[in-house]
C-alpha cells in the first residue's frame, strides 16, 4: 500500500517534470512540442552511450546534448512559425518527432540499446517492515529537487518573471521589453534540461533505449498539460503530476483490468476537457469551446 | 473548394485516379498491391479531408474509426473454420466466431461501424475547439488501440488476422474510390459542407448568422468516421491481414502528411498528396533496394525514405502551409488573373 502511493507520486512527479518542459514552451509560443519525446530520447541514449564515464559526466553530457537538440529545433524549424495556428505547429512538431525517430533508427538501429546507468539506485530497502524501492524515494526526491528549483527560477528570477509574463500574454510582453528571441531560445533550453532529467529517472527504471523510448511518457505529459491548464505553468506541472499519481494509481486499482488503464486514463481526460476545455487551473471556462 | 458543382473539379482528379491506378496497377504484381495500398490510404485520406480540411479543426482520431472498420470487416471475412481453430481467436465471442460475410457487405459493415464511433464519440468531442480537440480526438486513438490491443473477445488482440480475402481485381478498389470522391465533393458543395468552411473562416461571424457549429462539424465528422472504416477496411483487404498496430501513429502520420502535403482544403489537394507522397516514397524505396530507376541504379541506406517524408511535411509546412495545391480545386489551363 505504502509502495503503491510512493509508486504513484514518484510516477506523478516524473510526468510533473515532462510536463513542466512542455508547458514552458506552449507558454512562451503556444507550441505543443510533440517532438519533446525526442529530446527524452537522445538524453537517454546519451546516458547509456556513455555508461562507462562517472555518473556525473554521463548525466551532464545527457543535460548539454538534450538542450542543444532543443536550441536547433527551435532556431531551424519552430522559429519559421512563431505566431502560426497552434494546430499547424503541432503537426509540424509531429513531423520533427517522426523525423527524430527515424534518425534515431538509422543512427542507433531500431532495436534497444542497453547499459546499467546508476545500478546502486535499483534495489530495494525495508522501512518498519514495508519493504521501498530505492528508485521510488530517489525519483521523489530529484522531482521535488527540480519542481523546488524550477518554482524558484519562475517565481524569483527575471527570466521567470518574463517567462510568466509571456506566458500569460506575450504581445504585451514583448511591449514591455521582453527580448522574444532569447526569452523564447532559454525556454527551449530549460525545456531540453527538464527532458533530460526525465530521461534520467526512466533510464534507471528501464535500461532498453529504443528510437521510441520518449514516445509514452510524452504523449501522457501532453495530455497532462491540457488537463491542468495550458495557460500556467503551475497547472502544467500540477496536470502531469496528476495524469502520473492517476495512472499508476489505476494499476493497482484495476487489478486484472490494469491493462486498460489507459483507456480509462484517457476517457478521465475527455470528461474534463468537456467540463473545462481550458484545464482545472483555467478561470475562463468556456474560450475554448463551441 | 468551390460552392457549386463544376464538372472539371470533380472529374479531373477522378481521371487522375483511374489512370494512375491503371497505368501502374497493370505493370506487374507489385504494381497492383502498390495501386491497392494507394487507394485504401487515399480513401483514409479524403475521410480527413471531409472533416479536417472543411472544419479546419484537428483529428488524430479517425485512426481509431479505420481500426474499427477493419477489425469489423476482418472478422466476418475471416472463415468460420479458421476462427474456430486458431489459436489467438479461442476466446472471439461465439456469435462473431459463426458470422460469415463476403466482403462487399463487410464493407458496409465497416462504413456503419466507422459511422457509429463517429457519430457517438463526435456527440461529446465536437463540443470542443482547438487543441483541447486535438487533444481529446488524440485519447480517442488511444483508447481504440488500447481496448483493440488487449481484448480478444472482439478482435486477435495484439496478434494479427491473416485469412482475409483479398482484392481479386483492380477495378474494385478504384470503383470504391471513386464513389468516396463522388461523395466528399458532393458533400463539399452541399449546404452542411459550404456551412462548416464558413465556421472555419469565420468561428465568430458564422454563429452570429444562425449556424450551429457543433451541429455541421459533428455531420462532418459523422461522415468521415464513416469513410475513415472504409478505408480501413480496404487497408486490410489489400494484403489479407490485420492487426492492430497498422492503424496506430505511423498510419495516422502517413495520411495525415498527404493531406496536409497536397493541401487539406480541397479534393485536388488530397489527391495531389496522396500520389506525390506515394511516388516519392516508391522511388526511395526502389534506391532503397538498389534498382534501377531509368537506368540509373542509386544507393541510399535503408531508413532513408522515412525520413525524407518526415522532413518533407515539416519543409512543406515551413514553406506553405496551405499545401501543394493551396486549398484550390483541379483546373485546366492558366490560373485566371483576379481583377
Amino acid at each position: 500500500m505504502i509502495q503503491a502511493i510512493l509508486d504513484a507520486v514518484s510516477l506523478g512527479g516524473v510526468y510533473a517534470l515532462a510536463a513542466l518542459g512542455l508547458g514552458l514552451v506552449f507558454g512562451v509560443m503556444r507550441l505543443v512540442n510533440f517532438a519533446h519525446a525526442e529530446l527524452i530520447t537522445v538524453a537517454s541514449y546519451t546516458l547509456v552511450m556513455t555508461h562507462q564515464f562517472p555518473l556525473v559526466v554521463s548525466i551532464v553530457l545527457s543535460v548539454v546534448v538534450a538542450s542543444l537538440m532543443a536550441l536547433i529545433m527551435e532556431l531551424v524549424a519552430y522559429r519559421r512559425l512563431r505566431g502560426s495556428n497552434p494546430a499547424t505547429m503541432l503537426i509540424v512538431s509531429f513531423g520533427v518527432s517522426v523525423l527524430l525517430q527515424k534518425v534515431y533508427e538509422l543512427v542507433f538501429g531500431a532495436l534497444p540499446r542497453s547499459a546499467s546507468v546508476a545500478t546502486g539506485l535499483t534495489g530495494a530497502f525495508t522501512v518498519g517492515g514495508v519493504s521501498i524501492t530505492t528508485a521510488s524515494v530517489v525519483t521523489i526526491v530529484l522531482a521535488v529537487v527540480i519542481l523546488l528549483a524550477m518554482g524558484y527560477l519562475i517565481e524569483r528570477t527575471k527570466l521567470g518573471l518574463q517567462l510568466r509574463a509571456a506566458a500569460s500574454d506575450f504581445q504585451t510582453a514583448r511591449l514591455l521589453g521582453v527580448r522574444s528571441n532569447r526569452l523564447i531560445a532559454s525556454a527551449f533550453v530549460i525545456s531540453g534540461a527538464l527532458a533530460a532529467v526525465v530521461a534520467f529517472v526512466n533510464v534507471v527504471g528501464n535500461p532498453q533505449v529504443d528510437p521510441r523510448f520518449g514516445l509514452d511518457i510524452t504523449i501522457l505529459a501532453l495530455v497532462g498539460i491540457v488537463v491542468g491548464g495550458m495557460n500556467s505553468l503551475r497547472g502544467s506541472a500540477l496536470g502531469g503530476f496528476i495524469v502520473g499519481a492517476v495512472l499508476s494509481l489505476l494499476n493497482v486499482i484495476l487489478g486484472n483490468g490494469r491493462v486498460y488503464a489507459y483507456s480509462w486514463m484517457f476517457v478521465i481526460v475527455i470528461v474534463i476537457l468537456l467540463v473545462r476545455p481550458g484545464g482545472i487551473l483555467s478561470k475562463f471556462a468556456t474560450k475554448e469551446r463551441v | 473548394m468551390t460552392t457549386r458543382l463544376r464538372l472539371q473539379e470533380l472529374l479531373g482528379p477522378i481521371l487522375i485516379v483511374i489512370a494512375f491506378s491503371y497505368v501502374v496497377g497493370l505493370q506487374s504484381a507489385q504494381g497492383l498491391l502498390i495501386v491497392q495500398s494507394t487507394l485504401a490510404l487515399f480513401v483514409m485520406v479524403l475521410a480527413l479531408h471531409v472533416f479536417v480540411g472543411n472544419s479546419g479543426v484537428l483529428s488524430f482520431g479517425h485512426g481509431a474509426f479505420a481500426m474499427f472498420g477493419a477489425f469489423a470487416s476482418g472478422i466476418v471475412t475471416t472463415p468460420s473454420n479458421i476462427k474456430e481453430n486458431s489459436l489467438q481467436l479461442q476466446h472471439l465471442y461465439p456469435f462473431l466466431v459463426n458470422l460469415n460475410l463476403g466482403i462487399y457487405p463487410s464493407f458496409v459493415l465497416a462504413i456503419a461501424a466507422g459511422a457509429l464511433v463517429a457519430g457517438l464519440s463526435g456527440l461529446l468531442l465536437m463540443r470542443l475547439n482547438g487543441l483541447a480537440a486535438g487533444i481529446a480526438t488524440f485519447a480517442l486513438l488511444g483508447v481504440a488501440y488500447n481496448i483493440f490491443f488487449y481484448n480478444n473477445r472482439i478482435g486477435p488482440g495484439s496478434q494479427a488476422l491473416l485469412a482475409l480475402p483479398p482484392f481479386q481485381f483492380i477495378e474494385e478498389p478504384v470503383v470504391l474510390t471513386v464513389i468516396v470522391m463522388l461523395a466528399v465533393y458532393l458533400f463539399g458543395i452541399s449546404r452542411a459542407g459550404r456551412t462548416l468552411r464558413a465556421t472555419r473562416e469565420d468561428p465568430l461571424a458564422a454563429p452570429a448568422l444562425g449556424i450551429s457549429i457543433m451541429r455541421v462539424r459533428w455531420i462532418a465528422f459523422t461522415l468521415s468516421g464513416a469513410i475513415a472504416g472504409l478505408g480501413g477496411a480496404m487497408f486490410a483487404h489489400v494484403a489479407g491481414t490485420v492487426q492492430v498496430q497498422d492503424y496506430y501513429l505511423p498510419y495516422t502520420f502517413m495520411t495525415l502528411s498527404m493531406l496536409i502535403i497536397g493541401g487539406g482544403a480541397s479534393l485536388w489537394g488530397a489527391t495531389v498528396g496522396t500520389l506525390l507522397v506515394t511516388g516519392i516514397g516508391q522511388i526511395l524505396l526502389m534506391m532503397e533496394q538498389q534498382k534501377p530507376i531509368l537506368g540509373i541504379v542509386v544507393h541510399i541506406p535503408n531508413g532513408t525514405r522515412a525520413i525524407v517524408i518526415a522532413l518533407s511535411l515539416v519543409v512543406m509546412l515551413l514553406w506553405r502551409s496551405e499545401g501543394v495545391t493551396q486549398g484550390r480545386e483541379f483546373k485546366i489551363g492558366m490560373p485566371k488573373l483576379r481583377k
